[in-house]
């Protein structure tokens, strides 16, 4: 199997990745949370969460380049829908452009908006990086359960990710296979072809399902799932949280204190 | 269609987010009494399908591609509150594997592609076969139908939620939004419809599933 690329960081040994799952997600959406809700205006602050994210980052061990690279590959997806954003604010004119049939102005304070978004977008993406690279994903699904999110879906999502490798290499090879076929043809072909792959991918994934299901009837299974070894919220999850917690309020009295 | 972190204002993570634990709620208690906790295995591995078939992509136009959501076909396979509790995993995933999708914006994704695109599908769906008979054909165009509306509503809201937030202008967002998912929709519609007419050919029983 190719592709465990999805976490290979994360059976490091660092402060991070030692925390409890609970710890990470919780102080993960905290700070997004403050990220998103800080003005535009205010630099300082996002100064300030950069560097933040930036140190977790080195203390976790997991190489920067990496994450920065993952980061990057997300950012086209964001551009793309924010793209609009500097043409269509009201305020002072920066630049003014005749394309084709359009009059396009774009404004100083759209531009301002824009990067703004994108800061907020990227810092976010950052800390997810960080979270997933240094958690395993079945950490990642206890510290879910235990912070109540419906044990189905926990499930679901447990069976989901040991599938999703399998099925993956399915899609290659029949991607593989399709490619050295040469497929050519109009659109209209194409879009049958890609219809037929998905449609053969269903159901061998179906029949995977029912032949799982009936090895697991077969073991004794009861609906129920048994692990080993709860993950303990110790002190070091409450000086983690404790920091991170006060830099936070920190960057929020500054925000108000220089609004 | 993932919204990333940042686009949405408070209000709308919060309203998005309440409507959607609400719906995943719903789906919960539903399907475990509908299909119980023995059906858990196959909707784990029909998620992990669904990621898997977000990786194909197809022609657009002018170069760009886009990928099935998949909301439509687990609705219409699997029933809508299966297709919920089914994309709302797969987005929650793609959100933490892949930063596909903000955190916050989670509840407005969940929103748009699951429960919005779910609903609509099934009974879209089911409008489309009762007028156009049960058979192979309407079946074939239920589902082009019902995954066309699906993706574009998906697109619709979406471009609300945006335009709520502040972040673009509404009369900007919401024809570039549904003009782009219009052609996507085809896209969607057409592959719904072949795996539909596979599925019918092969496994047909399949397709009698969540109607018993």
């Amino acid at each position: 199997m190719k592709h465990s690329f999805l976490d290979q960081y994360s059976e490091g040994n660092s402060l991070i990745h030692r925390l409890d799952p609970r710890t990470k997600l919780i102080t993960t959406l905290c700070f997004i949370l403050v990220v998103v809700l800080t003005p535009v205006s205010q630099w300082q602050a996002f100064a300030l969460y950069f560097v933040l994210v930036a140190t977790l980052i080195i203390i976790s061990r997991v190489p920067v380049l990496y994450v920065l690279k993952r980061s990057l590959v997300i950012i086209p997806f964001v551009v793309m829908i924010a793209i609009f954003i500097p043409f269509f604010k009201e305020g002072e004119v920066a630049g003014s452009y005749n394309i084709w049939l359009w009059q396009l102005t774009v404004t100083h304070s759209g531009i301002q908006v824009l990067l703004n978004i994108l800061a907020k977008a990227w810092l976010s993406i950052l800390s997810l990086i960080l979270l997933t690279a240094a958690t395993r994903f079945s950490q990642l699904l206890r510290g879910m359960e235990q912070l109540r999110l419906p044990r189905v879906m926990v499930m679901i999502m447990s069976f989901m990710y040991r599938y999703i490798f399998v099925l993956v290499d399915e899609v290659m090879r029949m991607k593989q296979a399709r490619d050295s076929r040469n497929l050519g043809g109009g659109r209209l072909r194409q879009i049958r072809t890609v219809g037929n792959m998905v449609g053969t991918l269903f159901i061998r994934s179906y029949e995977r399902g029912e032949r799982v299901y009936a090895a697991m009837m077969a073991r004794g299974f009861d609906g129920q799932t048994r692990t080993l070894g709860n993950p303990v919220f110790g002190q070091r999850d409450f000086f983690f949280a404790m920091t991170l917690g006060l830099i936070l309020v920190l960057a929020i009295v500054l925000n108000l204190w220089y609004l | 269609m993932h919204i990333p972190d940042g686009f949405l204002n408070a209000a709308t993570v919060a309203t998005t987010c309440a409507v959607s634990a609400g719906g995943i709620g719903g789906a919960v208690r539903i399907v475990g009494k509908k299909l119980g906790e023995k059906q858990v295995p196959l909707m784990g591995i029909l998620a992990a399908f669904i990621f898997a078939a977000q990786m194909l992509n197809f022609p657009v136009a002018g170069g760009t591609s886009g990928h099935v959501i998949g909301a439509a076909l687990a609705a219409i396979l699997l029933g809508p509150w299966a297709a919920v509790l089914i994309m709302s995993c797969v987005l929650i995933a793609q959100s933490l594997i892949f930063q596909d999708g903000g955190l916050l914006a989670l509840g407005a994704n969940i929103f748009n592609m699951g429960i919005v695109a779910s609903f609509s599908a099934y009974y879209i769906y089911k409008l489309v076969t009762w007028l156009a008979g049960a058979n192979r054909r309407g079946t074939l165009i239920g589902g082009f139908v019902a995954a066309w509306f699906s993706v574009f509503l998906a697109s619709i809201f979406c471009a609300i939620e945006l335009a709520l937030s502040g972040s673009s202008p509404f009369g900007v967002v919401l024809p570039a939004m549904a003009g782009v998912h219009a052609l996507i929709g085809i896209g969607e519609g057409l592959i719904t419809g072949a795996v539909l007419g596979l599925v019918l050919a092969t496994r047909a029983d399949l397709l009698q599933l969540q109607r018993t």
